[in-house]
């Protein structure tokens, strides 16, 4: 019964609601006024808008008009948030509820200026942004520059608005400042100057000023209608800060054993980075990914090392692997220990860069090849097998340091410093066997030599670029000069046994001392204009100079003849080389196409002089030798489509030839192989071209390039070889560097990266092609090598889930060799190489890691077949909070077969040679990274990776 | 004196003393000079990108690489380009203003289309964009973002501007704009308009895209604003076939945790 009435009940209610709400219009019209003062001055063209209460969307707006009066006609009848806005006045606000009739007047509404000054100078001057959130203004303190370690009364004093007196009271708006707060709480009591003398500027981000009921309203909860001007400090969010680091332990039977940590710290302007390795698993330094995090923001350079040229002022950054002596470098030969390390800091604050870092490494080598060397002759041919056993050490240290400042948007200073200092020991050990070419081969003489040799250097390279940019786009000028020295010394134990067989026995033995050293220094300056002529085309002028001097001495004596000088052995030169270019060229540029011809004039200028030793007469007169040449240059640069680019460049190249080509004295360490330089010998000459194509989907990351470069050679530096058979001495090669006539190098390669399957299913394609076209005279009987080279190579990434990352590849290279001079001698060396690769995620946070690699090289005429499957796999698995720690298991060539071969053939000889290096070996790593392992099963192992 | 400061902002001239001794003309003047410049003309904008902030706004992809990549580049992901806008209350037109960036003054590199028209009239749009490697032409209504309108005050160009953001669902931006109070036009750079001022800078994501006003020359135009009759060869779509595809691939590199911007306008 009860529930019946109530139920009726709330019928009746609802249909009272219902009929009193369609009273209430659905649609309304809502006029007012603005006024910017109470005696009614309108706001002309004030700006009206109708905001949704909810969360401030805009609905729809208009203008007042001359008299001040808006209106917004056939709205929809609902509450609406109006706001004003009118320069130089405070934004009105007003809550506008459902109307109840059709009309809503809201009379004369009327603005609050905001105080001239706020406006004139923080907002126009400044340019700073005025905060109102209601009654609070608020100033962005970053905005306002005072000098470093100023406090915060400082900063006060330089905000528009807010006076600071004497004694530190403060008025903000012409009202006393009575409470200051920090980050919205009282600092240090109730004195306002406690705060703005104590705290620094540099930690305030904003400073907020409005007006709050007093502390004994608060303290009362009753509003006395006082209100108190206070000021709210709000501090900086700290510099971005942040540091991360890793540590890698690894061991395993065998004594073999690997470390490697880095720590790095970082706030928004700086970067310091600690890193160290060790280990003896043929690692002589650290991979890309931790190097590029040790040198962070100095890892890629710009292009400044101040040689202007016909490209105008080179732009672009790029990596240089020669300022990367942390890298792991090994060439999978023999058996290393290696350890180093270093500290980088770099600072950036985007006026000025800064760069300096220390590193050092070292490496013991412990080599063991076996070499076998095919050389033909016009008539004939030879070979020798060399067996090589070497100890060595190398140790470097290293400083760099790079300095860039921006003086403004025209003006910048680069100033680089590179300081090295170098240490190697080699200590080796060579047998040498030659036979003739008779089949059955027999013997001639077999060669022992020893060789020890400590070498020490220094290096310091320094240089200095200012650039400016004139207003004019594209008028610029630049110059540049650097200084370089090099200062090295080595000393030699040098012993050789030649056991001559045929035709008569004999033996030889040569024992001798040498004491080297070698001083050298290079300055060097360029400058740069560059003119716009109209819109389209462009002018540089650039002029290169440089001067080098260089003295060398090597002082050969024999041990066994009371120390006495071998003066066929021994020399001290002095050399000096300056070089002039003066060069001009002419860019024409219009979208997507850029075009570039210049011609330049240089001349080299050679001049020598050679004795027995320093203080000795000279043996030979001076030799002196000027070259000049006109080089031409053309380039053209090609963007048909967007990401299309194709680029052709024209080049002649002049090399000046190596100043010990020059000398006519025999320089060896192996009594089979001399060679004498030649004072007559000119420049390396040579007409090149370059093609460059490249395509880039912007969308798929899929690319294709091809690349294309020949040179013609007008005249080519070649060791021409006088093979002789010696009673006395076996089969000696004689060579001597001289200038010939033709000859071509072609070289040239294309890829392609294609995604099949979105993020699932890509495939690398690949090929190169090359052709070397080179003659020599053997024996005076000019021989023309044509040395072709062809390769293939395909790789496929398949990602079927996100747990597991499949790759194939497989690789062919085919390399004929062809001599004119004996053709039944040509070569075939063919390489093979397929390999497979696995990564996955079999359990959560546990990754199996396994790869295959097979490859076969093969040359028939030395009969010579070598098969090397690689089998890698490791276990690793992630623990700890975030991931931090890393265990893994690896097993690296499980089958135990890995060794190093080098096929290669040049000129009239071809060589195969195998290496034993690093093969089987197990290791148990523990990571730890303060940023957590990637949780993924293409992320990389942070454990022990040469696979 | 006491309004000087509305007058000689909003008049932003010369003549601001002349002018607060002579209240009455200074409104006529005003009310003229206002009407007379907001009308129309052309603003350059200089667009800077920064792609390590680009990444850094894009929750998808791993702390850890944005930090990496913060950290390699941080001061150094930075280019920039300027783009023109003509305007007038019945339209506006945004495209790639002719001049070249200083540094990259001698070098012409291959541009793609693009433009944005806005008819304000006949409310209607047409863009030409590239995504994902594809040219779009876009015809349909206008379409503007839904702004909340903010209280900030601060001065782009010259001119002094008021705060408002959109939150872009589909790109997942949120940009800041400032427009200016007395410049009466629904215009901006980019596809931003609907404000009751003319839009002077975005800031995308926290300073992932900046652009910004630098010069605004206030004159009457003429063939500037006619939408232009143009031979590029792409796509027909309407605006929701063109929002199809960005949300169609932004969820395919979201899926592949790789960034979605080198292949879209930001």
């Amino acid at each position: 019964m009860k529930k019946q009435v109530l139920l009726s009940l709330g019928f009746i209610g609802c249909l009272l609601i219902d009929h009193l709400s369609a009273q209430a219009p659905s649609r309304i019209t809502l006029r007012g006024t603005i006024a910017i003062d109470t005696f009614g001055e309108p706001a002309a063209l004030a700006t009206v808008m109708l905001l949704n209460p909810a969360d401030s969307t805009l609905i729809t707006f208009t203008r007042s008009d001359e008299r001040g009066v808006f209106a917004f006609k056939n709205l929809r009848n609902t509450a609406y948030f109006l706001k004003i806005s009118y320069v130089g006045y405070l934004p009105y606000q007003q809550y506008l509820p459902p109307a109840e009739s059709e009309t809503v007047d809201l009379g004369r509404l009327v603005l609050k200026p905001i105080q001239r000054e706020l406006m004139e100078v923080v907002v126009r001057t400044a340019k700073a942004p005025l905060f109102i959130r209601g009654d609070t203004i608020e100033y962005d303190a970053t905005m306002f520059k005072v000098p470093p370690g100023s406090t915060v009364e400082d900063l006060l004093r330089r905000l528009p608005g807010i006076e600071v007196d004497e004694a530190g009271n403060i008025k903000a708006q012409g009202r006393d400042v009575r409470r200051i707060y920090v980050d919205g709480k009282t600092f240090f009591g109730s004195d306002p100057k406690l705060a703005t003398k104590n705290l620094e500027a540099e930690i305030v981000s904003k400073v907020q000023v409005f007006d709050e009921k007093s502390e004994i309203a608060q303290l009362l909860g009753i509003d006395d209608g006082k209100k108190e001007r206070v000021m709210n400090l709000e501090l900086k969010e700290e510099f971005k800060k942040g540091a991360f680091g890793k540590g890698t332990l690894a061991g395993g039977p065998n004594e073999r054993w690997a470390g490697r940590t880095s720590y790095n710290r970082f706030d928004n302007r700086h970067q310091f980075s600690l890193i160290g390795y060790g280990n003896n698993i043929n690692e002589t330094g650290v991979n890309w990914q931790d190097y590029s995090e040790f040198r962070g923001q100095g890892t890629f350079q710009a292009i400044d090392n101040g040689d202007f040229g016909f490209g105008g002022m080179p732009t672009g950054i790029y990596f240089s692997s020669s300022e990367a002596e942390l890298l792991n470098t090994f060439d999978g030969r023999g058996f290393t220990r290696n350890a180093g390390g270093g500290l980088n800091y770099n600072f950036d604050n985007k006026k000025t860069k800064a760069n300096a870092s220390y590193t050092y490494n070292q490496t013991f080598l412990d080599l063991d090849e076996f070499t076998q060397r095919d050389n033909f002759l016009n008539t004939g041919a030879f070979n020798n097998t060399d067996t090589l056993k070497r100890h060595s050490f190398r140790g470097n240290h290293r400083i760099q340091t790079r300095f860039e400042h921006n003086f403004d948007s025209l003006n910048t200073l680069i100033i680089r410093g590179d300081f090295s200092l170098n240490r190697s020991d080699d200590d080796e050990q060579r047998h040498q066997r030659f036979f003739d070419g008779d089949v059955p081969a027999r013997t001639i003489n077999r060669i022992s030599a020893d060789n020890d040799a400590d070498q020490r250097s220094r290096k310091l390279a320094t240089s200095a670029i200012f650039r400016h940019r004139f207003k004019k786009p594209g008028r610029a000028f630049a110059l540049s000069a650097s200084y370089s020295q090099q200062f090295s010394e080595q000393r030699e134990r040098f012993f050789s046994q030649n056991q001559l067989l045929l035709p008569v026995e004999r033996l030889e033995r040569l024992q001798t001392r040498n004491l080297s050293d070698a001083d050298e220094w290079q300055f060097k300056s360029s400058a740069l204009y560059a003119e716009p002529i109209g819109e389209r085309w462009f002018w540089h002028t650039f002029v290169n100079a440089r001067y080098s001097e260089n003295a060398a001495n090597r002082q050969v004596r024999a041990p066994d003849q009371n120390d006495t000088r071998i003066d066929s052995l021994s020399v001290f030169y002095t050399f000096a080389e300056q070089y002039y270019r003066l060069g001009s060229s002419v860019r024409y540029v219009v979208e997507g196409f850029n075009i570039t011809v210049g011609l330049a004039g240089q001349q080299l200028t050679l001049n020598g002089r050679f004795a027995r030793d320093r203080n000795l007469p000279l043996l030979a007169p001076p030799i002196r030798r000027s070259f000049t040449d006109l080089i031409p240059y053309a380039s053209i640069n090609l963007e048909p489509i967007k990401n299309l680019n194709l680029d052709l460049e024209y080049m002649y190249r002049v090399s000046a030839p190596m100043f010990t080509a020059l000398q006519p004295i025999p320089i060896f360490t192996n009594p089979a192989f001399q060679s004498t330089g030649n004072p007559k010998l000119g420049p390396e000459r040579a007409h090149n071209v370059g093609l460059n194509a490249f395509y880039w989907d912007e969308a798929s990351f899929a690319s294709v390039g091809f690349y294309f470069k020949v040179d013609w050679f007008d005249s080519q530096v070649v060791y021409n070889q006088r093979v002789e058979r010696s009673d006395s001495l076996g089969i000696v090669t004689l060579s001597r560097p001289e200038n010939v006539a033709g000859g071509q190098a072609m070289w040239s390669y294309w890829w392609s990266n294609v995604s099949i399957v979105k993020n699932r299913l890509s495939v690398s394609l690949g090929g190169n092609f090359g052709r070397r076209l080179s003659p020599a005279f053997i024996n005076d009987v000019r021989n023309e090598t044509d040395d072709r080279s062809w390769g293939l190579d395909a790789s496929l990434n398949f990602t079927p889930n996100p747990k597991l990352f499949l790759s194939a590849n497989g690789n062919v290279n085919f390399n004929n060799i062809a001599y004119s001079i004996q053709s039944d001698l040509n070569q075939r060396i063919r390489n093979f190489s397929a390999g497979a690769s696995a990564k996955w995620e079999f359990v959560s946070k546990t990754f199996f890691e396994g790869n295959f690699n097979y490859r076969f090289f093969r040359n028939e005429a030395f009969d010579f077949r070598q098969q090397v499957p690689i089998v890698n796999a490791s276990i690793r698995r992630l623990v700890g909070p975030k991931n931090r720690i890393e265990v893994r298991l690896a097993a690296f060539d499980l089958l135990n077969r890995r060794i190093a071969v080098n096929q290669y053939g040049m000129q009239n000889f071809i060589t195969t040679s195998t290496a034993p290096t690093l093969a089987q070996y197990f290791m148990l790593s523990i990571s730890y990274n303060f940023r957590g392992h990637v949780a993924k099963a293409e992320g990389d192992p942070e454990g022990i990776i040469i696979f | 004196m006491r309004n000087y400061t509305s007058k000689h902002l909003a008049i932003r001239s010369m003549h601001s003393a002349r002018l607060s001794v002579l209240p009455f003309f200074a409104l006529l003047l005003r009310s003229i000079a206002v009407f007379a410049q907001a009308a129309e003309g052309e603003v350059r904008y200089t667009v800077v990108h920064d792609w390590v902030k680009k990444l850094a706004a894009l929750e998808y992809v791993s702390a850890r690489e944005r930090e990496h990549a913060a950290y390699m580049w941080g001061n150094r992901s930075e280019w920039r380009e300027h783009m023109r806008l003509f305007f007038s209350p019945r339209c506006s037109k945004y495209e790639e203003a002719q001049e070249k960036d200083v540094e990259q003054a001698a070098y012409a590199w291959r541009k793609d289309p693009l433009l944005f028209y806005r008819d304000f009239e006949r409310q209607r749009m047409f863009d030409i964009v590239k995504a994902e490697g594809r040219l779009y032409l876009i015809e349909d209504s206008l379409y503007c973002p839904q702004w909340k309108v903010l209280n900030d005050i601060k001065e782009v160009a010259g001119y002094v501007c008021m705060n408002a953001v959109w939150e872009d669902s589909l790109k997942g931006h949120r940009v800041e704009v400032w427009f200016a109070l007395d410049l009466p036009v629904p215009a901006g750079p980019e596809d931003l308009c609907g404000l009751p001022g003319l839009i002077l800078e975005a800031n995308y994501n926290n300073g992932a895209m900046v652009v910004t006003a630098d010069q605004i020359d206030v004159r009457p135009l003429k063939a500037e604003l006619e939408l232009p009759k143009t031979k590029v060869k792409g796509r027909k779509v309407s605006l929701r076939e063109y929002r199809e595809v960005v949300h169609k691939y932004i969820t395919e590199q979201k899926k592949a945790e790789k960034p979605w911007f080198w292949g879209l306008r930001y």
